[in-house]
């Protein structure tokens, strides 16, 4: 099928704020192909198909569909050529009908210009069928359970008569019936020559129904092949790559005491029956795919979640946490996930950030002594190495990497003794990186309990003592930092397999 | 990395022209101030006699005061429709207090409890009941407007403690008790701001709610105390506008002082959504409000038209902010 592909990318090269995301990669895709496009989080998977979608411009680099070569400025000439994009999170309107999620933005007018709703409805109904959904096409799309919700983002893009569809993570919230309902319809599309890319981290069901694969890794192309002749261990070893557990960060040595134990945690919907220690100077880590509620699950512990049940301890004493504030009486920090939308104060300055959670310490007769406050900034300037001009310049003029050293200056300061970390290198440079895990590791040195949440497994294997791997809302295994392997890690982090008897 | 920071000042390339844009930036109300000054002193030269400078103080105080505890609301993300409803039903049972007691300071206690109440109720409803603080806001205005005209029967009432007139018509050394009492509270609203915990506390939760609390901040109670610290000014702006003629309407005292509150606000440059503002930014456009307003007195424009002057200057005001 190579030899006359229908869609080519070719040396597509993208980066961010400097950081290479795509380096050179190129993709091809025959004529009713369905195509699975591998590679772990931050690969650049989402980032290729964001420029086939138009969403991204690549700074260098063709596409071509049909031999001819086409330049996707916008997402609107990418459907134009065909494509079609279902996106992992759910773009629906929830206060509109099924049928007019269905059609917004292509509504059916008849002469006149009002809408043709009967039509339209049944469109919706013959379509839905198709993958074996009965649902009324005039109940308020609020109303339904998520798996419907994919269904019909799914079928959106059928609607469309697209020759390409991208499917990144479909199936994410689908029940294995519907699963499967969403294969045959991908088979039978295939038939009438649609290709699809078919995005997932669920190797076995990439192995069922995909006929080749492209694997990125760190933005390069690795490799590319027919899938029936690779069996899934190769394909992983591909996606991880040998290299990958660089040497560990981490320095074993003894642990003190139990300070944070949590039995029984459960919250509906989000996680359940959570049971975890964490010693003095241990690093835990929590790794899993998107949706397995460790965001969550650390969120409740802060006291930023309330709803949730089961019993949190410190230094075995047993406390109620339902505001950050009781959390940080308590010892606990968060270094949140999404810098921007939790962490940064975008309006406050540099310094008045980094003071922001412990205004007590620069306090006098109630009044915040800005010297105090400077000089101290200057000491965590030079402890984390954070480049700045000047500090009274507002946060958000800082580069990623320095805006979260700012943010862990913050807790500090604090000077919380357990430390959660939500995936503190997301949108970093590798050098800052580098410096932000030397800086964690210097923490568990000073004794003090810090846990590190990332979708990178090879970011948690690199720095924890222990490792617990979530899925679902649960903690599917737990493994010692220097024994995991990242192939383990994402079996269960991909449900494909579980311990059988809990740890703890 | 060598390129991730580039952004952020370089010595070198801030030359005059981007100095300049800094000093717009930062001080564009007082810039605009300092040209319609000018403008108004050659326009007509009545204007910068020096009692119709003091005069014009003196008809800004009041809203002043108000737009001060607005600055504060409004920094904090919301925005508060009652001040002018509060003002009155302040007025009117201070007032009554007043007439009750015979105390001023009886009178001058009721009327900081009343009005610094409305505002609790007002953070209440906002931060523990998740109302937007338009509506809310726009609910007490309705209510407090109509217990004022309930209690008064929709007329004035009069003090009969004449000594409470002193507070609004006596002066120091060439200043109007009201003028000293608003620069006061200008300082006072000014160092809370600028130099205490709750100050820093309401410019966070005004930039990013869910970061403020992430960051262990107590949003709810900083959210209720800005509600009762509008309240609470709103009492004290309610006590001048008493004291001045020993009497208050219950239907026409403080109506549209939200709007000549939030205008002075907006065209003191802070920001709608919160976050970025000055309570220096506000007395300016307290001041450009007030000689605006008496400019158009002196040059004898119709009363009618003087809403479109004001409507024109902060549609104006505002697209000029949006340019940084």
């Amino acid at each position: 099928m190579t030899q006359n592909p229908y869609i080519t990318m070719k040396n597509i090269k993208k980066s961010f704020n400097g950081v290479p995301v795509l380096k050179n990669v190129s993709l091809q895709i025959g004529k009713g192909e369905i195509h699975a496009l591998l590679g772990e989080n931050g690969a650049g998977k989402s980032t290729l198909m964001n420029i086939l979608g138009g969403v991204h411009q690549p700074d260098h680099g063709t596409i071509y569909i049909n031999d001819k070569e086409v330049k996707m400025t916008n997402p609107r000439i990418s459907q134009e050529q065909g494509i079609s994009f279902i996106h992992q999170e759910l773009n629906m309107v929830n206060d509109l009908k099924v049928y007019e999620n269905m059609f917004l933005g292509s509504e059916l007018r008849n002469k006149v210009g009002f809408l043709k709703v009967e039509e339209m409805c049944q469109q919706t109904t013959e379509i839905l069928s198709k993958l074996g959904v009965d649902i009324d096409p005039k109940e308020y799309v609020r109303n339904l359970a998520t798996s419907y919700k994919q269904l019909i983002e799914i079928s959106k893009a059928l609607l469309h008569k697209s020759t390409i569809i991208i499917m990144d993570e479909p199936t994410t919230s689908l029940a294995e019936h519907e699963v499967n309902r969403l294969f045959e319809l991908m088979k039978n599309l295939k038939k009438s020559g649609i290709s699809i890319i078919y995005i997932s981290h669920k190797l076995k069901e990439i192995k069922e129904v995909c006929d080749r694969y492209t694997v990125l890794r760190d933005g390069e192309l690795i490799q590319a092949g027919d899938m029936e002749q690779e069996d899934i261990e190769t394909i992983t070893k591909l996606m991880v790559g040998k290299s990958i557990s660089q040497n560990r960060f981490v320095h074993e040595h003894a642990f003190g005491p139990v300070l944070l134990e949590v039995n029984n945690l459960s919250s509906q919907g989000l996680f359940k029956d959570i049971h975890f220690q964490v010693k003095k100077g241990e690093i835990v880590g929590f790794t899993g795919l998107a949706g397995d509620g460790r965001t969550e699950l650390f969120e409740s512990l802060f006291g930023y979640r309330k709803k949730y049940t089961g019993e949190i301890k410190i230094n075995d004493q047993l406390i109620k946490i339902d505001h950050p504030r009781k959390a940080v009486e308590a010892g606990i920090g968060l270094v949140p996930k999404d810098r921007k939308e939790n962490a940064i104060i975008k309006d406050l300055s540099v310094i008045h950030n980094m003071s922001l959670s412990s205004i007590g310490n620069f306090e006098k007769t109630g009044f915040i002594q800005e010297n105090v406050e400077r000089e101290k900034f200057q000491y965590y300037k030079e402890l984390l190495n954070i480049k700045v001009h000047n500090p009274r310049i507002t946060i958000d003029k800082l580069s990623g990497g320095n805006q979260q050293k700012v943010i862990i200056a913050k807790w500090l300061e604090v000077g919380a003794d357990i430390l959660i970390f939500d995936n503190p290198t997301q949108g970093i440079d590798v050098g800052a990186k580098q410096e932000i895990y030397q800086q964690i590791v210097a923490l568990a040195g000073q004794g003090k309990s810090v846990i590190i949440l990332s979708s990178e497994a090879p970011e948690v294997m690199r720095i924890c003592h222990t490792i617990n791997v979530m899925y679902q809302g649960e903690i599917t295994a737990r493994f010692d930092g220097e024994e995991a392997t990242e192939e383990e890690i994402m079996q269960y982090a991909t449900g494909s397999k579980r311990e059988a008897t809990q740890i703890g | 990395m060598a390129n991730t920071n580039v952004k952020e000042y370089n010595p070198r390339v801030s030359t005059a022209k981007s100095r300049l844009t800094w000093l717009w930036s930062e001080y564009s109300v007082i810039i605009a101030f300092i040209i319609i000054f000018i403008a108004s002193s050659i326009m007509n030269p009545r204007f910068l006699d020096m009692n119709n400078q003091l005069n014009i103080l003196m008809q800004v105080s009041i809203i002043g005061i108000v737009a001060l505890g607005m600055t504060v609301v409004m920094l904090s993300g919301g925005i508060d429709l009652s001040v002018g409803s509060v003002l009155a039903l302040v007025g009117v049972i201070t007032v009554l207090a007043l007439n009750a007691s015979g105390s001023i300071l009886v009178g001058i206690f009721t009327a900081l409890v009343v009005g610094s109440f409305a505002g609790f109720l007002n953070g209440l409803m906002v931060a523990k009941g998740r109302i937007a603080s338009f509506i809310a806001t726009l609910g007490m205005m309705a209510a407090t407007r109509s217990i004022a005209l309930y209690i008064s029967e929709g007329g004035s009432v009069s003090g009969e403690v004449t000594g409470f007139t002193a507070i609004a018509n006596n002066d120091l050394w060439i200043f109007d008790y009201p003028v000293i009492i608003f620069f006061a509270m200008t300082a006072l609203v000014y160092i809370l701001m600028h130099k205490t915990r709750f100050g820093r506390y309401v410019y966070a939760l005004g930039s990013n709610e869910k970061a403020a609390m992430l960051s262990a901040i107590r949003v709810d109670r900083i959210k209720i105390a800005v509600y009762s610290l509008a309240g609470l000014l709103v009492s004290v702006a309610a006590i001048i506008e008493t004291s001045r003629l020993n009497s208050i309407s219950s239907s026409s005292s403080g109506v549209q002082y939200e709007l000549d509150a939030i205008a002075a606000v907006i065209i003191g440059g802070t920001r709608m959504t919160g976050g970025r503002g000055k309570i220096i930014g506000t007395l300016f456009g307290v001041l450009i409000l007030g000689i605006l307003n008496n400019m158009m007195n002196l040059m004898n424009v119709s009363p009618y038209l003087q809403g479109f002057v004001k409507g024109l200057i902060i549609i104006i005001a505002v697209v000029f902010q949006k340019r940084e």
